[in-house]
């Protein structure tokens, strides 16, 4: 009896582990429209009015985890950081209220409408409604999709700057990947001086972006916004409209054995805790 | 544990949950500059409420569901969590159920060895991009909110499955003997 317990057991966990291999590598040899990533949207289209009723009902409760969260935050940064008590008042109060939806929105809209998306594209505002529990994926799920016009690769919008771009479309929910998941790569340009290079994650630092292939002549300092630089790379097709701003410079540093400096970016957009995003859907058949 | 019909829904309902719940509430969630991981502390106490079928099981079934939730990689939080669910039903089939602080420190232990799994499978398939050292540190505080979680999860799990539970942890009271009792015959 126990000797075929222990037979059941072997053969459940050998189908499991077969299983999560064949998963895995299957999933990566297709292509985008294969049999996996199809039943994928399936099962993410289905189970996508559920995940838009949880948010909801479950974001009371999660605002005042975060609100714990923050007070205990801003309370060490109060005893360490005295000259940045207002500010961090500002923000404490800011997360106190209601209106912190609505400045979001405000914001968004004052990014996107005031003269940074280029025509043929069009603003679709979503809401952040699941996120990746992971450091090592950076995306999240928006309630707006196909149905809402949104494609994959449109780029996507925080209330203070570029967030990523949509990497997956169902009818009523889309995934975004953020700028800082390990398969986002962004052509940048620093302003004023207008020196380019691709600004790429440092997983696990969600504040953190690196300008890479940034010519050592160039001088870059701290600062210094970069913004997108209106052309793709690596993976992505579609490009990002010029002139989205991305973040500041934080840190440069050219090793003399390097061809190129190694630039540190933090990101404008909060992308940890973001409730509303906008999708730059192109409007036009040549807006790529 | 006994799988009635009525507990295959009940397992069935937690499972999807679980992963909804994961996605939406517990990832949008920042307790000191860490995210909780809901879904392991779940599939943990699975296996030691049901042991490693079932927790291998009921795992396997939440990391698929939130693989599609998530539009990444199908089998990558699969394999997580089969992984926990089955070690954790293994520690319940040769050590019994834990105590309270057993409960504590396995959730803090098992949400470590999903992440070091989780790292494996990223690692095995490759990262297109550099690796901060703050990995770590978001490790250690997804260890100690496991373990500062696991109990009350613990607990609603085992009340959701109670008629199916099969305790085999000696209770506090000493068991009624005969002379214990008073009996005088």
């Amino acid at each position: 009896m126990y000797r075929k317990q222990v037979r059941r057991r072997r053969a459940v966990l050998l189908l499991l582990v077969v299983a999560s291999l064949t998963l895995l590598s299957l999933y990566f040899r297709e292509g985008s429209d294969g049999p996996f990533h199809r039943a994928q949207r399936g099962v993410a289209t289905v189970l996508g009015p559920f995940e838009e009723g949880a948010d909801r009902a479950l974001k009371p409760v999660r605002d005042l985890v975060n609100w714990f969260d923050e007070t205990f935050e801003a309370r060490g940064e109060n005893d360490d950081l005295r000259d940045e008590l207002a500010e961090t008042r500002d923000q404490l109060a800011q997360a106190q209220t209601a209106a912190r939806q609505g400045d979001e929105l405000a914001k968004l809209q004052a990014l996107t409408g005031g003269g940074l998306v280029p025509p043929g594209y069009e603003p679709v505002t979503a809401r952040v409604i699941g996120r990746s529990p992971t450091v090592w994926y950076s995306v999240v799920t928006i309630d707006k999709g196909s149905g809402a016009g949104l494609r994959v690769d449109d780029p996507v919008v925080a209330a203070d700057g570029l967030a990523g771009r949509v990497s997956a479309v169902t009818k009523g929910t889309a995934q975004v990947t953020l700028i800082t998941d390990a398969e986002s790569s962004v052509t940048g340009r620093v302003l004023p001086e207008g020196a380019t290079g691709v600004v790429e994650p440092n997983v696990g630092d969600p504040r953190d972006l690196l300008l890479n292939f940034v010519q050592r002549e160039d001088e870059i300092s701290e600062n210094q916004m970069v913004v997108t630089a209106g052309y793709a790379s690596g993976s992505l097709d579609s490009l990002f409209p010029p002139g989205i701003p991305i973040g500041e410079v934080t840190d440069a540093t050219a090793e003399e054995t390097q061809a190129y400096q190694r630039v540190h970016l933090r990101a404008f957009a909060d992308l940890r805790d973001m409730e509303f995003v906008q999708a730059l859907v192109q409007t036009r058949g040549d807006g790529a | 544990m006994i799988l009635t019909p009525g507990i295959t829904v009940r397992l069935c309902l937690l499972v999807l949950v679980t992963a909804l719940v994961q996605v939406t509430f517990f990832s949008k969630l920042q307790l000191f500059g860490a995210t909780p991981d809901g879904a392991v502390l779940v599939v943990m106490a699975l296996g030691l409420v049901g042991g490693s079928v079932s927790g291998a099981v009921t795992g396997f079934s939440v990391g698929l569901l939130i693989d599609c939730l998530l539009f990444e990689t199908l089998g990558a939080f699969a394999a997580t969590y089969m992984c926990v669910g089955y070690v954790a039903g293994r520690y319940r089939e040769t050590m019994g159920l834990p105590g309270r602080v057993g409960v504590a420190l396995l959730g803090g232990g098992f949400t470590l060895l999903g992440l070091i799994v989780f790292a494996g499978i990223q690692i095995a398939t490759g990262i297109d991009a550099d690796v901060s050292t703050r990995v770590i540190g978001d490790a250690i505080g997804k260890t100690l909110l496991g373990a500062a979680l696991s109990l009350p999860l613990f607990l609603g799990v085992k009340l959701v499955l109670r008629p199916a539970v099969i305790d085999d942890r000696p209770s506090g009271r000493r068991p009624l003997t005969p002379r214990a009792a008073g009996t005088r015959s």
